[in-house]
């Protein structure tokens, strides 16, 4: 019951903030709708008892993917105008998926219902039941393959990135912060000797 | 599982209560004698230049996705250090390779010169 009330509780905000997304005038306030909406979906996993999903789904969609989407925003400098201006060209499109998603999602539950490819609900796990132990069990025994697969996309996101973005902007003064570390006295400051001058 | 939880949901619960009564007592106890004077960034006393919502380097967007590949790199880690000793020397195995892989990326980036903020 109380598992109940908790879960249609998140799942109303996780609505009101996937609609905030859409209908929020300033950009960088929609990536902040969107943030709200992964907390919601991160506490809707753990009400599935699918621990790591839920952390990971904070750890890097919230921690780092909307730190990438502020930038982009940011970098972009959208004017509040243009975007509403774009609402009714992409309007088809947006209700072409939309109307995709309702026929997926009455799919599921048409199964569901069905005899033989039903889903059992979600059975409280065992006490003692790791999530994050049984997916790491399988992960990197079992799908090895896949594992090494995934370190050689990240291996070729990051030179893709760099290749992408960076540049060198040539005649660039810099500190070398090294050897202004390694300097000695001996290197800045001579003292020279001399005898004592009497004032004429 | 789940009544490990109890104490992040009175956390959220007493968050959003903070958070609700400190704007609502403002909101009900405030003068709010706007006037465009008072809205308006504040800036030592003079005119402001530009508007604050200025243009981003591109230069941030490299340093936001080598941060997200190296976290997402965390989330592998996560998992196979709990199950260490279930999966055993195979599983380290497989991490060190994983972990080489990854390091020559970083190899790549550091000598590449993407870490530096020139």
């Amino acid at each position: 019951m109380f598992h109940a009330i908790l879960f249609y509780s998140f799942a109303a905000i996780l609505v009101v903030a996937a609609l905030g997304v859409i209908f929020a005038r300033n950009p960088v306030h929609a990536v902040m709708f969107l943030v709200l909406a992964f907390f919601q979906s991160a506490v809707l996993w753990l009400l599935a008892e699918a621990e790591f999903l839920a952390i990971v789904l904070v750890l890097v969609y919230v921690g780092a993917v909307m730190v990438l989407f502020l930038f982009v925003v940011m970098m972009l400098d959208v004017e509040v105008e243009e975007i509403r201006g774009g609402y009714t060209r992409y309007a088809p499109l947006g209700i072409v998926i939309a109307g995709l998603m309702v026929v997926e999602l009455a799919q599921v539950i048409w199964l569901r219902g069905k005899e033989g490819f039903a889903v059992d609900g979600f059975r409280p796990t065992p006490e003692g039941y790791s999530n994050t132990e049984a997916l790491g069990s399988v992960l990197y025994t079992e799908h090895v393959y896949a594992f090494e697969i995934a370190a050689v996309i990240l291996l070729l996101a990051i030179v893709a990135a760099i290749s992408l973005t960076m540049r060198r902007r040539p005649g660039l003064k810099q500190q070398d912060i090294a050897s202004q570390v390694a300097v000695r006295a001996q290197d800045r400051v001579r003292i020279v000797k001399m005898a004592s001058e009497k004032p004429e | 599982m789940l009544q490990n939880y109890i104490p992040v949901l009175i956390f959220l619960g007493i968050a959003t209560a903070i958070g609700l009564l400190l704007m609502g007592l403002g909101f009900l106890f405030g003068r709010g004698q706007k006037d465009s004077e008072k809205l308006s960034p504040y800036e030592c006393g003079f005119e402001p230049f530009e508007d604050s919502r200025m243009k981003f380097d591109v230069r941030y967007y490299l340093v936001a996705i080598l941060f997200i590949i190296f976290d997402l790199e965390i989330a592998f880690l996560f998992p196979w250090a709990v199950s260490l000793d279930v999966i055993g020397g195979f599983g380290l195995a497989a991490m060190g390779i994983f972990l080489a892989v990854l390091v020559v990326g970083f190899i790549y980036e550091w000598k590449k010169g993407a870490l530096e903020w020139d």
